[in-house]
Order: C-alpha cells, then structure tokens, then sequence
C-alpha cells in the first residue's frame, strides 16, 4: 500500500488527507509554542516540542514525495536544531522568522489539500525563507551561545515514534498517549483546522471537519455498550408477551441507552482549548498592526464542547477577539494617561453553566462609552433622538448587535466596517445560542457568547396548528398567553392588515401558524381559546398563534433533505414520544417570513413606540415595583398576593386534601396546613359539598356512585404561602381557581379612590390585593426572617 | 442516461443478460424498479405531511434513526392523493449519499426480465412522463414501465420543474 503518490487532479489519496490533516495538527501546536517561546525563551519542552511538529512533516513529506514541502521543512528543522542545542537564542526576530515558516508550511499544505500538488515549480518564493532561516541559524551560532544544556536529552523517546510517522499516518486514531503533547493535554485532540489569520477568505477546507481524533478508551466503553445493547435486544427478542423479567429488560435498555447517548457525546465533546489555540498568534499579530500591548490569558481551556459548535463559534469568537484588541484596549500611551498598566489584558474565559457553555472575552480596555453609541445610532437613524433619553443602559448596548453599527472613528482593516457584532449574533444564535455584552466605562469590556453543550438535544415545546405537531426550541421561547376566544375580540387589535397583541402595554406582532404554513384551519376541540408563544429569535419578538400547546420534550434532532431545507421554515424533524414525527420551526425565519421586523430597526414603528412608554412607566416605578402572583379565586375577579409571601404554587390531588374537625387541611412537607376555600373552589372541581360533609374516615375518598375516576384525578392549584399571624408570619395553604399570571405590579397607597382594601396596579389594570396579606405587607421583611 | 446504462452493463456481466425488478403499482399502471436499487419496502405507512413542500413531496417519515423525505407517486403521475396509508420503497440517491422514499399503491413481486426487452419511451410521450420513466417492457399481462430512482430523487423533481406547480395540472397520460 505506500507507493509514492500520483496526484490526481483535485483529488486527493486517504494517506494524503490524513498526512495533511496530521500536519495541521502539528503546525497548530507549533503555534502555541512559539508564542510561548517568544515569552519563555527558555522553555525546552516548547523547543522540542516545535522541532517535533516539523519533524514530522519532514519525515511523512519525503516519504509522500513532496520534495518542496520536504526541503522547506529540512531549512526550519535545521534552524530548530540548532534553537534546540542552544547555538541559537529564539528572539523575537528567529520567532517571527519561525512563524513564516509555519505560515510556508501551511501554504503548500492547502494547496496540496485543494490541488493534489504541491505548486508550480516557477514559484520560488521557498528559496527566500530558506535563505533566511539558514542565515538566522548562521547569526545565532555566531553569537554568545546562552542556552548550553543538551537539549535532545529532554526529547521524550515518543519522538522517535513521531519519527517514523507513516505508520502513524496509517491510522486514524491512534494512542494519544505514546505523543505526549505540551499545550491542550486533552486525550481527544481535533484535527486541524486552523488558517492563518491573515488568509480568512479560504475558510476552513471541510476534509478537516470529517476527522476526529477519539480516546481508544472512549471507543472501548462505546463498542462494550453496543455489546451490551445486542445482548438486551436479544432478551428482548425471544421475551414471551407479558415476561416477568419484561420492566427489568426495559430498565436495562433505558440505562444503556442512556450510558452510550453520553459516551457518544463525550467522543463529540472537544475542550474548548482547541479554539483558542490560535488566538496567540492573532493577538501577537493584531496587536502589533493596531499599536497595542496585549496579554492574552486563558481559563478553563479544557471546557468540553461539542465538536460542530466548536466549528460554529470559531468565527464569531474571532471576531469578538480582534474587535477588544482594536477597540477595546487603547494604545500604551492612552493606558498610562489612564493610570493604567501599558500592557492590556484580554482574558478568554469558558466554563459550563446549567447546561450551556459560556466564553467570555474580557478585556481591562476602555470599555464602551453610551453616550457615543447613542450619537452614532441617532446618526445612523437606528434610533429616533426622541426616545434615546429613555433607553437604559442596556439597550442602548445591545444597539452594538444591530447590523450596520459601527462606533469605530476610522474604519481600520482590522474591524470597524460596521459588519462586526451583528455577524457575531447573527452566527451565535444560529446555534441556539445568544451574546451578551458588558461594559464599564473606563474598566473594560466583557462579550459573552453562550452556546448550547449540544446541537443534536434541544429542549423544545411541542405546539399543534392546524392538524399537525411542530416543536419550538425553548431558547427562543420567552412566554406562553392563553387567549380565551371570547376575549379574542378585545385582546387582538388591528393596525392595517396586521394583528397585534396588547401584552403588557406592548404590541406584539401575531403571527398565525396555521395560516402562514397553509394548513387547513382545524378548530381546537374546546373553541374556548388558542395559545399565543411570545417567541423572540434574531431581534424579531412576535406572537406565535397556535391551537394547542402539548408537554415540553427534549427533542432529538434529526437533519431534512435538501428538498425540504428549501423550504426555509423549519430547522429540522424530530420523533416525538408518541411516535409522530413533528417538525422543528425556524423561529427566526417563521418571523421573516410573516413579515416581523427586527425590534430595533430604527423607524417609529408602533413597537418601538410601545417600548418606549413601557420603558418609562417601568422607570417611574422601578423603586416600587414588586413581583406579585396574579390569580382568580372568585370567577372574574383578579387577585394578587406579592410573590415574596409564596413559596410554592403546587397542584394538588383532589384525593390528597383531608379534613379534620370540618376543615380542610393539606400535609405538605410533614406540616399540616389549613386550606383556605373561599371560592369553593374545592367543591366546583369534584369535592362536592356531599363529600365534604362526609369525611367519615380522615380522610376524603370520592363518591363512588359519581364519575369517580374523574374526582380522583381532578387537581386543585394550592398557593402554598405565607400569611401575618399574631406570633409572626404563619404558612398556610390557599386554594384558588387558577393562576394567571406573575409580573410586576406596584402597590397603590392605601387610600387611593377611597377604596377600603389594597390596590395594586398590575401591568395596566387595578388589582385587589388579597386581604390575608395586606396586614402582613409593611413588616413583611421583618417577620419573614423570622419564619426563616 | 448513462449510469443506467455503466450499471446495465456490469449487471450483464453478473447475471447474463437477465435483470430482476420489483413490480408495483400505483394507480392503474404497473411500474418496476431494478430490485438493487431498493434499500428496503416498508410497509403501510402515513407519512407526516409538510407544510409548503412541493405537491409531491408525500411528507417525511422516520426511519432507522433518519428522517426520510417520500415523494407520492400518484402525484407524480398526476393521480389524486390517497390518505390511506401506503407502502414506501426506500431509494438509494446516489449523488447525496442520501435516501428517500417513494410511496406507491403497493408492491407486487420480483420479476426477471432479459436485458434488451427494454424499449425506449414513446417519442409522443408528454414530457413529464419522459422525465420519469426509463424504459418500458411488454410483460404478458401488459407493460410494465421501468423507473430509474434517479430520476424520482426530490431534489431532481424539483431541478426539472415540471412538477412544481401542483393539483390543477392536466393529468400525465399514460402508456
């Protein structure tokens, strides 16, 4: 099989691509070291560790046949050797010199990758950087020789098996641990896919993409769970109808299911590291064409990601990186007028949280200044000058995201063309993901990008339109209204052709599902009302009318056909627990579709309006204002209770309220509570008066002579909360119709129009404060400690 | 066409001139595909159908972990849908490295046919039906019309254009 190779025109041979991929490899962790060494001149390890690298490309070159490749490697391992054995001190310039080699290197590969070929023989731009690598190797042996110790003796004997790398060519995957590898210590090591910085315009060939470097240990406990699944499928299989072993079986494949979903995923998953292996060079580079001082830091590098998200991320963090170095942190000069150190720090920082992966870049720069982002919206006409004094500060922040924007006074080739951070939220939240920023004038600046920890799992709201089931991504749900049908009429307005929704004195634009898929309209069973999904994606917040919302499910995504990806609307298919396939709505591409602009776009759109009142009212009222449960417990009639004095809203068998002495008590957590009734509600929803009268033994059991099975699933909602009593706060239990909402609300004072109880201004409508709890309001603070 | 033809030729090497086809109907016609080119039959199924896809996209369906786009052939034949649940071959798409699925009225068996039995479409076939069928044999019960699943992939149905536009068309004649 190793026969030298002939290239074939744009194709390229098993061993090639996996010799490119390998090499890519190297010349990534080459990379890092040199920018280290440029640091810790010093450091063996990284010498080696270089020298290793382009051994290897040397050695599998000349095996392949590519002599240009080979002779240009020989140059750089000879200028290494001599680094090596300490004739030659790496300064800053035999670094740089170091980095054209790389960047030499990297050139033939990828033309060898798109060609077959290693380039035209004419060119002879090679001969130029062997020439200077032989004469920094020649200026360094002329020198004081500072590094004296030998150096080969701290080779590790891997690099002997490097050494004859065709065979670890051959192999796909093979034992990480034999190459023991300085910077990303990770047993799963991604194959290359750094460019250079310099060429973005080749983006990352798709060859790399298809290889993946995976633990043999990983691959060992996944082949012994297949195993284990054959074997329980086999069970399964010959298991008569109705087995006495059947749930334990079913048990098992649930674990094993289970157990290698997360091997699978442990294999995708690539620390984070990866990403960030190419930032040093950038920063080094950048910060020099932009006259800066920067340190690059990292933390958490060994953060696990999944391997297509890494792929995702790669471009928007890029972006977010090279806009702190050119934005963020100002020249020395600037810095020390400041009182600030002249070297500027950009940290990158990732790390897990609940379930999602966050990468910061923070830098200590000059952070972003409002008042300029405002004057340059205004400019732009993004924003109208009138409602600019009533935007908090993090809006007009996030006005940074908005296409188009660009704060930079002179428009740099590094950024400032205004066609940064709208790409980087735009590619972020592609991925299910979204971008935050935050700024301290003067401190610094933080972008944070948060990414799912995978793509193919999504927790998703499956709604009905129209006859059929369509999964909505929870991330780009911001909440659920249910519109009971006879108040459609009121609760719907019209402005032109469109629909809006008054929700919280803001109009949402409606958006129907069923008439924007042309499905045929199926009236809901009940014709009591349709749910509106507020759903937010891209800058476009519409409501999404849907006939029915079915169970939250974690669903797993499944690609469409090219066919069907034309349509455009749907991101997806996935199997739903009952079998039925549902698809996966585009949430941003649905409001395209129906015509929803993007919130901040700049005109006097009646959202921007709406906004802008909401705003101030919210400023008005931001000392007062409190969460307050919004609830029913007389039919109609709006009842609110501040969410501090709840504790949990629970639903509570009918079955599972007892009565002693006559009164209905509720045990909750070894307590027993009394339960309030003042709406009856118990009785309306299946504990008839009858039964109430009959509690003969404790506890209450339903008539069996009335619809039975009924009463026993029948669920009263129990407000679980706290009320003033005479020694301090007590917890009590209290049975409401339903809960309708929960939102701020600011509590009126207490003589306001004369009225004898509490009033509370909800959103846009005077609410009662339930009895109970106005006494306890003013001491609330004291007395809940007590509690506690 | 000529993959059609590279494979007649290697099937020619393998099996004498013989060729075996599945047999199936759709409507009142009697069609067959070359059975190496069928993946799988699986039976009586309800494909979920697609908001906006093209008419003869019959919806998706799961299968082994995919989801499978099918494309109805009675559309394409310019029959009416049928609700009831039918069977759906599954297709191999050679270019993509992807599958679909074609449903049909049901599926009768294997017939061998000899290689050259194979005669060209009518030159007054309307184009639409050119664009799918292959070839026609003369069985003894009648004809059987040859397909080639390349020709029936949904990305090609949609390149070809000749069955964008969807329920009022006239209705493709037959052999």
């Amino acid at each position: 099989m190793v026969a030298p190779l002939q290239p074939d025109k744009g194709k390229v041979d098993e061993l090639t691509r996996e010799f490119i991929a390998e090499s890519q490899e190297g010349l990534e962790r080459m990379e890092l070291c040199l920018t280290e060494l440029e640091k810790h001149p010093g450091e063996r390890e990284l010498v080696a560790e270089i020298f290793r690298a382009v051994h290897t490309i040397k050695g599998t070159t000349g095996f392949l046949g590519f002599a240009r490749l080979e002779k240009l490697a020989h140059a750089g391992e000879n200028l290494l050797a001599a680094v090596r054995d300490g004739k030659v001190i790496p300064t800053a310039e035999v670094v740089s010199g170091l980095l054209e080699l790389m960047d030499g290197l990297r050139a033939i590969l990828r033309l060898i990758e798109t060609t077959g070929a290693e380039g035209a023989r004419a060119r002879d731009e090679d001969s130029r950087l062997i020439a200077m690598l032989a004469e920094l190797k020649a200026g360094g042996s002329s020198g004081p020789t500072v590094v004296p110790a030998p150096a080969a003796a701290h080779l590790p004997p891997a690099s002997a098996l490097l050494a004859d790398s065709p065979s670890a060519t051959a192999v796909a995957i093979n034992l990480e641990q034999a190459t023991p590898l300085a910077p990303p210590p990770g047993a799963v090591e991604a194959t290359a896919t750094a460019m250079p910085a310099a060429t973005p315009a080749v983006a990352a060939p798709s060859m790399p993409d298809k290889s993946l470097r995976i633990d043999v240990e990983v691959l060992n406990r996944m082949m012994n769970l297949v195993g284990d699944l054959v074997l329980t499928r086999n069970q399964i299989l010959q298991c008569s109808p109705g087995a006495q072993n059947f749930p334990e079986l079913a048990r098992r494949l649930d674990s094993v299911t289970a157990e290698l979903r997360e091997s699978v995923m442990e294999a995708r998953m690539q620390p984070v590291g990866h990403l960030f292996g190419k930032f040093p060079r950038m920063v080094r580079d950048l910060s020099k064409t932009c006259g800066r001082q920067v340190r690059l830091e990292f933390e958490g590098q060994e953060t696990g990601l999944d391997k297509s998200l890494l792929e995702a991320i790669r471009d928007p963090l890029t972006h977010a990186v090279r806009n702190s170095v050119d934005h963020g942190i100002e020249s020395p000069e600037d810095r020390i007028k400041a009182g600030k150190p002249a070297e500027g720090v950009l940290l990158l920082r990732a790390f897990h949280q609940s379930g999602w992966v966050v990468i910061e870049v923070i830098d200590d720069g000059a952070g972003i200044s409002t008042e300029r982002i405002l004057a340059k919206a205004i400019e732009r006409g993004l924003v109208t000058a009138e409602r600019a004094p009533s935007m908090t500060e993090r809006e007009i922040l996030q006005l940074i995201f908005v296409a188009g924007f660009s704060t930079a006074k002179h428009v740099t080739n590094v950024s400032g063309r205004g066609v940064g951070m709208d790409v980087v939220r735009a590619n972020v939240e592609k991925v299910g993901g979204n971008v935050d920023l935050e700024s301290r004038l003067g401190f610094g600046t933080t972008i944070r990008l948060r990414v799912p920890l995978t793509l193919a799992i999504v927790p998703a709201l499956v709604v009905r339109s129209g006859g059929a089931s369509f999964a909505l991504p929870q991330n780009s749900l911001v909440e659920l209204v249910y519109a009971p049908l006879r108040e459609a009429e009121t609760v719907i307005e019209r402005i032109g052709t469109a629909e809006v929704y008054r929700l919280r004195e803001r109009l949402l634009p409606l958006v129907w599902l069923d008439r924007l898929l042309e499905l045929e309209h199926q009236p809901s069973q009940d014709e009591l009302g349709f749910y509106i999904a507020v759903v937010e994606s891209e800058g476009r917040r519409f409501g999404l009318v849907v006939d029915d919302l079915m169970a939250p499910e974690e669903i797993v995504v499944k690609p469409l056909s090219s066919a069907l990806r034309e349509i455009g609307m749907f991101s997806g298919a996935t199997v739903l627990g009952n079998g039925l396939l549902a698809l996966i709505l585009d949430v941003a591409a649905t409001g395209a579709r129906a015509g929803v602009r993007p919130m901040t776009d700049g005109s006097k759109s009646s959202e921007a309006e709406a906004e802008t009142g909401r705003v101030r009212v919210q400023e008005a009222q931001m000392e007062m204002q409190r969460s307050m449960v919004i609830f029913e417990v007389h039919p109609g009639v709006r009842m609110a209770m501040p969410l501090s004095l709840v504790e949990r809203i629970e639903s509570v068998p009918v079955s599972e309220v007892e009565f002693a002495g006559g009164r209905a008590v509720l045990q909750y957590r070894g307590e027993v509570l009394p339960l309030e009734d003042e709406g009856e509600v118990l009785g309306s929803i299946g504990a008839t008066s009858d039964g109430i009268r009959a509690p003969a033994q404790g506890r209450w059991i339903a008539d069996k002579s009335s619809s039975a099975s009924e009463d026993a699933q029948a669920a009263a909602t129990v407000l679980i909360c706290l009320r003033p009593g005479s020694h301090g706060m007590i917890r009590t239990a209290m049975v409401v119709r339903r809960v309708l909402d929960i939102t701020a609300g600011t509590l009126l004072a207490e003589d306001a129009a004369g009225f004898s109880g509490q009033l509370a201004m909800v959103g846009d409508r005077v609410t009662t404060v339930h009895r109970a709890f106005t006494a306890g309001l003013s001491d609330q603070a004291a007395t809940l400690q007590e509690v506690a | 066409m000529n993959s059609a033809l590279e494979r007649a030729a290697e099937f020619g090497a393998e099996l004498g001139d013989k060729v075996s086809l599945c047999s199936l109907h759709s409507g009142p016609g009697l069609f067959g595909i070359d059975t190496r080119q069928i993946r799988e039959v699986l039976g009586a199924l309800k494909p979920q159908r697609v908001p906006l896809a093209p008419e003869y996209i019959a919806g998706v369906v799961p299968y082994r972990g995919e989801v499978l786009t099918t494309v109805c052939f009675r559309v394409l034949l310019g029959l009416p849908r049928l609700t009831r649940p039918r069977t759906v071959l599954v297709l191999d798409d050679e270019e993509n490295e992807e599958h679909f699925g074609l449903v049909v009225d049901s599926v009768g068996g294997v017939v061998t046919m000899a290689h050259d039995a194979l005669e060209s479409n009518p030159s007054a076939l309307d184009v639409r039906s050119m664009a799918l069928f292959d070839g026609t044999y003369r069985m003894p019960s009648g004809l059987m019309v040859r397909l080639d699943p390349q020709r029936l992939r949904p990305s090609r149905l949609a390149e070809s254009g000749f069955f964008a536009a969807s329920k009022q068309e006239v209705k493709g004649e037959r052999l």
